[in-house]
């Protein structure tokens, strides 16, 4: 396995590498622009990222966010799950419920804001609710396309040993599916933390979305980018840490996300 | 017209062996201390065992691949790169789907250098002939997910042989078809290959297979591999008198190359089983 | 016959049922403002006849073409390039991987910051959004090329750049139009957004676009069956540019078996 590590290696310089001119490029600019509102030197983000670590604010609203997506990506999976593995396996079932869902897909999370501000009005409430509806969706088409795609050779394996209808769905099916099944949380957790930035910008008194506005009225930039950058690293690791978890319980399963 | 095989050499391979590293570390020896002189307009056959290096010595000769020791050559020349003076024909056809049958056809002549020299008209009518020579006129505008296997096999061909190369270099090309459709393409191969012209107006052919039947019915001498590392075991000359075709497959001679070749195989592919 | 009609009953029984329920739970138990079904439907009919959704909707879709024309003309020809290049790859990727958790409307703040709370803003941020689907699946498709296609190419004398042009290229084509279907969606998504933040922080005013005009309706003029249109009008946009997008991608690609 040198190989692997020498290969692991070289991609962690090539990242180093690329990420330094990057900065080295963005501080010229910012000389060159000198004007710290508009964009701030790498230090100077460095050190307002620094500050609001120190005084937890930045841990706090990150909390916060992330509090609500757990909580919206639970709601959606109780919802979704379930909803998908019905119209899955029952073709009448999906004749009728999946016109409502195709009606309402299109219509994005972030169109319900104005509506929703009105039925929640500002606060924890509003976030949550576009959350989950955003997670919603591709929680359950996926589970769906999960569930349809199970390998039939499987299934008629099973058949032909005798076993029943129900023990099929629960022994065979549902395992085949899960692979699918995590991939469409996985989606649906981007798709809600994409929300989550834009609920709060406009409709929550908290969190990293408004901490981003928040500073921006008061034009302190480095603060800004900041937030934004929480707001990416906590995008990557909470689908790192869902890809770990997809590889811990379905370790046979091709990492079909691998290039989206 | 029999079977012997002489005159001037076309490809040359020298003691050449090829070993493929990973990461600055020997792994596997894929072909050792093979030598082998293919004479011009011959019709080769390599057999061999599975994994014992066939698809490599391909490589070699149509310069995927270099040697790491030993020389490969044509017409006394180094290969250094492939080019459509040796034109390949792979197993799973590597038609371009984007394109129909005469895009596929025409693609090397429109941006290879094999088209150099040859204004549109020309160009037109090679093209036209090939799909000729092949037996697919009227299937000219197809897409190949329209074809059937033995339909995009005569393509691949097609495809290669308006470039006119010198050589031709086959990898199991009729691997992925049916038994049926296999015995139709063989006899169809062999007819536009013109194995009915003398031996200086021939295109040379390597071709590779698994199928020992295949070998005897096609070649005009088969070259026998071993496994681990690969290595020319024997070159077994087929003096069946050409045109071939079913009454050649009844012959005791047939069946007797049949039975010799497998004897030097068969332990090997016995072993491929269980290890 | 019967088969057919029993499935297309099936399709419309819920959406059917939800209405007839909505409109009751509005008649019976709302306030005035309630938005219900008839209301929706007459409000939708006074903002088309007005003129105001068309050219709410037309001012959205050019800032969605504009982003995402400009986001093609870097991610397609960028991805093929890393496609084909480990070398290429490796250097640009890390900022790729590095940006793309960062979703568009995080950075509407920037945006804002540099250019103002007009069209250039807006964009910028759907160009930033559509930016990262094209490249992902451009690279995608670029590497999945079938390897024996780029040996046939090479057998037949052609130069590196060449196979490129003429094999990876169409080869890739399949995903480079995933691509732009998944972009042309997040684009959409991402424009509404955006004019519905910039919307309600530059107090209603100013930006222009579907999204603004949502925000209006909610801020000022409260009127609830008005949003509830421009809801609707946003979800059959989506529709109508994924259909017009598939059709197209189709046509361009007659061979794709389906």
């Amino acid at each position: 396995m040198e190989s692997v590590r020498n290969a692991r290696f070289g991609t962690a310089v090539a990242y180093v590498r690329t990420m330094a001119v990057f900065i080295a490029f963005w501080w010229a600019v910012s000389v060159w622009t000198s004007n710290p509102a508009l964009l701030p030197s790498p230090l100077a983000v460095i050190e307002a990222f620094v500050d609001l670590v120190r005084d937890l604010e930045l841990f706090m609203h990150a909390g916060i966010s992330l509090g609500r997506m757990l909580l919206s990506l639970a709601l959606a999976s109780l919802l979704a799950v379930p909803l998908g593995l019905v119209m899955g396996l029952s073709r009448t079932f999906d004749e009728v419920v999946d016109p409502v869902v195709e009606l309402l897909r299109p219509i994005s999370g972030i169109a319900w804001i104005p509506l929703a501000l009105f039925i929640f009005g500002i606060g924890n409430a509003l976030p949550v609710f576009i959350m989950t509806y955003a997670a919603f969706f591709p929680i359950v088409l996926g589970t769906v396309a999960g569930v349809r795609g199970v390998d039939r050779g499987l299934i008629n394996a099973a058949r032909t040993m005798g076993v029943p209808r129900r023990t099929i769905v629960t022994r065979v099916v549902l395992p085949a599916a899960l692979p699918s099944l995590l991939v469409a949380v996985r989606l649906g957790v981007a798709s809600s933390w994409t929300a989550v930035v834009a609920a709060e910008l406009i409709g929550a008194p908290s969190g990293l979305g408004y901490a981003v506005e928040w500073y921006r009225e008061l034009l302190m930039t480095p603060q800004v980018m900041s937030f934004i950058a929480m707001i990416g690293v906590l995008g990557y690791l909470s689908d790192t840490a869902l890809r770990a978890l997809a590889q811990r319980f379905t370790p046979w399963a091709v990492d079909a996300l691998s290039a989206q | 017209m029999d079977g012997t095989v002489s005159g001037p050499v076309k490809l040359k391979l020298e003691n050449v062996g090829k070993r493929f590293d990973v990461a600055g570390v020997a792994q596997t020896v894929a072909v050792q201390d093979f030598t082998l002189d293919v004479v011009q307009g011959e019709f080769l056959v390599i057999v061999g065992p599975s994994g014992c290096g066939k698809t490599t010595v391909l490589n070699l000769l149509a310069g995927l691949e270099l040697p790491t020791s030993g020389t490969v050559s044509l017409n006394g020349s180094r290969i250094v790169g492939p080019g459509p003076e040796r034109g390949v024909m792979f197993q799973d056809y590597a038609l371009f789907p984007w394109h129909t049958v005469r895009g596929n056809v025409e693609f090397g002549l429109r941006h290879g250098p094999a088209g150099q020299g040859l204004d549109a008209a020309a160009r037109e009518e090679r093209v036209r002939s090939t799909i000729e020579l092949v037996g697919l006129t009227g299937a000219e505008r197809k897409y190949p997910h329209q074809l059937s296997g033995g339909m995009r096999q005569r393509v691949a061909l097609a495809r290669l042989i308006a470039n006119e190369p010198d050589v031709l270099l086959m990898d199991e090309p009729l691997a992925a078809l049916d038994a049926q459709t296999r015995i139709i393409l063989q006899e169809e191969l062999l007819r536009i290959w013109g194995q009915d012209r003398p031996a200086a107006q021939r295109r040379t052919v390597v071709f590779i297979t698994h199928a020992i039947d295949e070998a005897v019915f096609l070649a005009d001498r088969v070259a026998v591999m071993t496994t681990n590392p690969g290595r020319l075991k024997a070159i077994i000359d087929v003096p069946l008198p050409r045109p071939r075709d079913d009454a050649t497959r009844a012959q005791s001679e047939f069946q007797a190359l049949n039975q010799h070749i497998w004897s030097l195989i068969r332990d090997e592919a016995y072993r491929a089983t269980v290890t | 016959m019967s088969a057919w009609s029993g499935r297309l009953s099936r399709n419309l029984m819920l959406p059917f049922a939800l209405i007839v329920i909505w409109q009751a739970w509005g008649m019976t138990t709302g306030s005035p403002r309630t938005p219900v079904p008839t209301h929706v439907v007459t409000a939708a009919l006074q903002l088309v006849a007005s003129g105001d959704l068309l050219a709410a909707i037309a001012q959205s879709l050019g800032r969605v073409f504009a982003g995402f024309a400009i986001a093609a003309a870097i991610a397609i020809p960028l991805g093929l390039a890393m496609g084909s290049s480990r070398g290429v790859e490796r250097n640009v990727d890390p900022l790729v991987e590095s940006f793309r958790p960062i979703a568009a409307i995080a950075i509407l703040p920037l945006a804002i910051l540099w250019l103002g709370t007009g069209t250039p803003a807006a964009v910028l941020i759907v160009a930033y959004a559509a930016f990262f689907p094209m490249v992902i699946n451009t690279v995608a498709g670029a590497k999945r090329v079938n390897p024996t296609l780029l040996r046939a190419a090479a057998t037949m004398g052609l130069s590196r750049f060449k196979v490129i042009r003429t094999v990876v290229v169409p080869a890739a084509l399949p995903s480079i139009g995933v691509g732009l279907r998944i972009s042309m969606g997040v684009a959409w998504t991402a424009i509404v957004a955006a004019e519905l933040a910039v919307g309600a922080k530059a107090g209603g005013g100013g930006s222009g676009g579907i999204g603004q005009m949502m925000f209006v309706f909610y801020a000022y003029s409260i009127e609830l069956n008005r949003i509830v249109v421009c809801m609707i009008a946003v979800g059959i946009v989506a529709l109508v540019l994924d259909r017009l997008l598939r059709a197209g991608l189709r046509f361009s690609m007659p061979w794709t078996a389906r």
